[in-house]
């Protein structure tokens, strides 16, 4: 009856790391906003604007990297059907689609400085926007479809059908000709950012990154409650 | 210095804007979170103590996190 009850060496990690990022992250935070306010330097073309960056930046790779992530975990689960990947998988949904809307937001504001207008239907944007809307259909099928293993394999084939959105996003600038620039940052070959405005974006995205994964433990640990008051039930 | 800090040449508007619109929806997020994970806490916490002492002693001895989350709750009340 009770074999569900193994992770519970988890849950207590679960406890520890929730209780450390809550004990360093303001720390941090103040530290990575006076880089991204105050000490990093305004962009020679588009001044102090430039400064949108350290939030737009950072949430639109969280909104990538979790989306990929779930599809991930997604195709693994669809072929093993381990209960344990749908939620985390899950728990990561809802951090993914505050950050897409976030990027879009705060690119929306930094499109009116920079180009001249808040919205335009810029290969970059409106693939963001569909990322969005796949976020919204694996999280809304969750929520409303009851049976558990049919919704499991729904949100499971909309992450894999979502997957192919992300390298569209990622290529959009070069694919199509569009708003948006080009990537400064790339992880092969060399980024065309100054180190000054590179150190703070990095600092900012590991400031989120540790938000992110704070509110993760905390839904993970809600999904897990969940199961076991359903167990608790069958007693 | 203050000055600029807010005005920013003129970009202060999108700027803080941007800022405060990310840290806000974040804090939101975060608090409505933990809320409902100290409702889940709670609500499994009320479900053990009106088990049978039989029933929660089974519990308790067979599931660490059970324990794990009376202790919690008893904690907080």
């Amino acid at each position: 009856m009770f074999n569900f009850f193994y992770n519970s060496n988890i849950f207590i990690w679960i406890e520890k790391l929730i209780k450390f990022i809550n004990s360093i992250f303001f720390v941090l935070l103040l530290i990575a906003l006076s880089f991204a306010l105050i000490f990093s330097p305004p962009d020679y073309l588009q001044g102090n604007s430039v400064r949108i960056m350290y939030v737009h930046v950072p949430a639109a790779w969280i909104g990538l990297a979790s989306f990929s992530a779930i599809a991930f975990l997604s195709i693994i689960n669809f072929i093993f059907k381990i209960k344990n990947l749908t939620l985390i998988a899950k728990s990561l949904a809802p951090i993914g689609l505050l950050f897409t809307c976030i990027a879009i937001v705060t690119g929306s504001i930094w499109g009116q400085p920079t180009w001249g207008t808040f919205w335009a239907w810029d290969a970059r944007i409106t693939s963001m926007v569909i990322l969005a809307i796949f976020y919204l259909l694996f999280i809304l099928t969750h929520k409303f479809l009851l049976e558990e293993s049919k919704a499991n394999n729904i949100s499971s084939l909309i992450a894999i059908l979502g997957l192919i959105n992300i390298p569209i996003i990622k290529y959009s600038v070069e694919w199509w000709a569009t708003l948006h620039q080009p990537a400064s940052i790339k992880i092969i070959g060399t980024s065309s950012i100054h180190s000054s405005m590179l150190m703070p974006l990095l600092l900012m995205f590991f400031v989120l990154i540790l938000y992110c994964a704070l509110i993760f433990l905390m839904k993970y640990k809600t999904e897990i409650i969940r199961i076991k008051k359903k167990n608790l039930k069958r007693i | 210095m203050i000055n600029n800090l807010i005005l920013m040449d003129g970009y202060g508007v999108f700027v803080w804007s941007s800022f405060m619109i990310t840290f806000l929806v974040c804090g939101i997020f975060y608090y409505k979170t933990r809320k409902t994970l100290k409702k889940y806490e709670k609500e499994f916490a009320k479900e053990i103590e009106s088990l049978s002492a039989e029933q929660k002693k089974i519990v308790l001895e067979n599931s660490k996190i059970a324990s794990k989350i009376l202790s919690a709750y008893n904690k907080t009340i």
